[in-house]
């Protein structure tokens, strides 16, 4: 059972008002077919089903203006019980900004989209397996092919001339050339080719030639978030200018105080002590004195926002998500302990709002526990750059008087993209995370 | 500097007839779905028409239809959001097809419309700004210059736009209450700048505005394409 909400539009829109139903209690669904129109401000939109399956429930009238995230509808996608709210815009974890680098990469084909885990693939309705030998009259647009089109068949080998078109007037569409790809029309071969990905991950893909699954290997469909994830890191990879700096901390301090409060920290708030919060407010200061770490680059405009939305990169079981701690800037460390916990906690049980995993002002990745020691992360756009904390190890150091002694030491080091910073600033920034952590006492910020 | 996303530009002169470029407009906007083509802006005139959103109060027409066919206007029901507008000569109207990805953000589209205008009206010496205590769109003090109403694809590709007054006659706006608002006005840039702004002199400043607030590199968009906004005519 999927719940489909009143999906959020921006985060200024706080209320929508349904026009019309598109479907009723009862109608089968398919995945990105839209259920019903809204209405907010100045935008009128269809909202497409994120699943496929049978319409059970309408939970509000026509006409009426609820909250974004209220449940609207119920559609039973065969997955039992109840439970996951589902909005109804894709909100593909870590998935590329409102502004897309290139058609191509962007939103996944909706029938990808929408379906969180892989179902057979629907056959294409019109698609023709016979080769027509001579071309059908396809009406006056048939010839329009567009230029993603062509490239694409070029880069596939395949000849137009033998596809019948699906679009508009008979038009041949990306689905089309993908799915001669997927199923060349040679009939009655043996081998079970992938099954076919939408046009984001073929657009990810497209230059690795193919290697279909063969004997001990194991075919598996790209996952929706795998996909947003890659086509995401892809396009940070290509439109970023990385650089990347590192500096060592002695955390002895944190760690000692670690060592004798968690249990009452854990107590009186009743979430783990972890260093991640310590260093997240470190952070925090650091991206305040200097702002422009906390910046994107809009188009040719440098955004600087005067809050610090602080995303938090979470591994879970279906990939990587990034939930934002809004208002990171207001919170003292107890406070980001226990939004990260909770965020942190609904991510792995899938259970965070489109809104929760947008508007990342910075970002901190935090691989030590599974036990690395140095990172270098991929930034996560639009943001300035994006903050490793590696694990904490024991190591002998030079301390005062050149003695030698045993401390406990990390590396902590940034991503940073060189269109928007350099390494001036890229270095005071970390030197001041590294002099908050080194000299703050966190004892009073915990309530210790 | 980052890289602009390539975009075709649709500007088809004359006059267009508000169905043909209301087809033409959604046909374009379903191929950008399925992601056929590439970000598509439209720039054009339309003959005099009322258009009314969805939730438009049929009330907030003040002319009776036959009042409007006599002055060569026309009404239509549309499905985009806000109340009633008008569109006529003078008026330069920008539709941007765009693909609003995997996080659509409807309201960071509506305060690029209003950005886009408020820089071509500052280029040509008009102070304009948004209302947010009023409504979206841009205005001089109390009176609308420049009318915005969008509609989205599954929520992931905008349809329709913004409409700025150059050198509109204002008296057909006496035949709606525009946008809903009994109490405000509207203006043109004519009107505001003090001498005869036409839209072939704004049109090459809001293009060039519209390609930096939405980042695109806009090339011209291929025949066939354009053809899609004369085609009904021939039909």
């Amino acid at each position: 059972m999927t719940s489909i909400q009143m999906p959020q539009l921006g985060e200024t829109i706080v209320e929508g008002t349904i026009l019309k139903w598109l479907k009723s209690e009862g109608d089968q669904v398919k995945a990105d077919e839209p259920l019903f129109e809204i209405s907010t401000d100045k935008v009128d939109t269809e909202v497409p089903s994120p699943v496929a399956g049978t319409v059970t429930k309408l939970l509000v009238a026509e006409g009426a203006t609820v909250p974004v995230g209220t449940a609207v509808m119920e559609i039973d996608d065969g997955s039992g019980a109840g439970g996951n709210g589902a909005s109804a815009p894709a909100s593909a974890p870590a998935a590329a900004p409102a502004q897309p680098a290139t058609p191509a990469a962007e939103a996944p084909a909706p029938a990808e989209a929408a379906q969180p885990t892989p179902r057979p693939q629907q056959p294409a309705p019109a698609r023709t397996t016979a080769v027509p030998s001579t071309m059908p009259d396809r009406g006056p647009r048939s010839g329009i092919l567009s230029p993603i089109v062509r490239k694409l068949a070029r880069e596939r080998g395949i000849d137009l001339a033998t596809i019948a078109g699906t679009g508009d007037g008979g038009r041949i569409t990306k689905a089309d050339v993908l799915a001669a790809t997927a199923a060349p029309p040679a009939a009655g071969t043996t081998v079970t080719p992938l099954p076919s990905v939408g046009p984001a991950a073929a657009a990810v893909m497209v230059a690795a030639p193919s290697m279909p699954a063969g004997q001990g290997e194991e075919a598996q469909p790209i996952s929706h978030i795998r996909k947003a994830i890659a086509t995401h890191m892809l396009a940070s990879t290509q439109q970023t200018a990385r650089a990347w700096t590192m500096v060592e901390v002695n955390v002895d301090r944190l760690v000692h105080l670690r060592e004798e409060s968690k249990e009452k920290f854990q107590a009186n708030f009743g979430v783990k002590l972890t260093y991640l919060p310590m260093v997240t407010r470190a952070t925090i200061d650091a991206l305040q004195q200097f702002p422009l770490v906390n910046s994107r680059l809009d188009g040719e405009t440098i955004v600087t926002p005067r809050f610090v939305n602080m995303g938090i990169a979470v591994s879970y079981d279906a990939g990587l998500i990034v939930p934002v701690v809004k208002g990171a800037d207001g919170m003292n460390t107890v406070g980001i302990a226990r939004a990260i916990a909770d965020l942190a906690a609904r991510a792995r049980s899938h259970q965070l709002q489109p809104d929760e995993v947008q508007g990342a002002t910075f970002t901190i990745t935090n691989p030590g526990p599974y036990g690395s020691l140095l990172s270098v992360p991929i930034i996560n756009q639009p943001n300035a750059g994006i903050l490793s904390l590696d694990g904490i190890q024991k190591r002998p150091v030079v301390v005062e008087d050149d003695a030698i002694a045993v401390r406990s030491m990390v590396y902590i080091s940034m991503s940073w993209d060189h269109r928007l910073i350099d390494g001036e600033l890229a270095t005071r920034f970390l030197a001041r995370v590294k002099h908050n952590l080194e000299t703050w006492d966190f004892a009073e910020d915990l309530g210790l | 500097m980052t890289e602009r996303r390539p975009a075709w530009l649709l500007a088809p002169p004359g006059l267009i007839d508000y169905d043909v470029a209301n087809d033409a407009m959604h046909a374009l906007a379903r191929r950008r779905l399925d992601d056929e083509i590439p970000d598509s802006v439209i720039v054009l005139q339309h003959p005099p028409v009322f258009t009314a959103g969805r939730r438009a109060a049929e009330e907030e027409l003040l002319w009776e239809e036959e009042t409007v066919t006599a002055r060569g206007g026309a009404v239509r029901r549309i499905d985009r959001g806000g109340s009633f507008t008008f569109h006529g000569p003078g008026q330069l109207v920008v539709y941007p097809i765009l693909g609003l990805g995997d996080r659509p953000d409807a309201a960071a589209h509506l305060r690029r419309l209003e950005e886009i205008a408020i820089r071509t009206c500052a280029d040509l010496g008009a102070t304009v700004d948004r209302r947010a205590d009023v409504q979206t769109g841009v205005w001089v003090g109390d009176e609308k210059i420049c009318a915005i109403g969008v509609r989205l694809l599954r929520t992931r590709v905008t349809l329709h736009g913004m409409a700025l007054n150059c050198d509109t006659d204002l008296a057909w706006f006496d035949g709606i209450v525009a946008c809903g608002l009994p109490d405000h006005g509207v203006t043109s840039l004519s009107r505001v700048i003090g001498r005869d702004v036409r839209v072939d002199e704004v049109a090459p400043i809001a293009i060039r505005h519209v390609a930096e607030v939405f980042g695109l590199r806009l090339t011209q968009a291929p025949d066939e394409i354009v053809r899609l906004f004369f085609a009904a005519a021939v039909a």
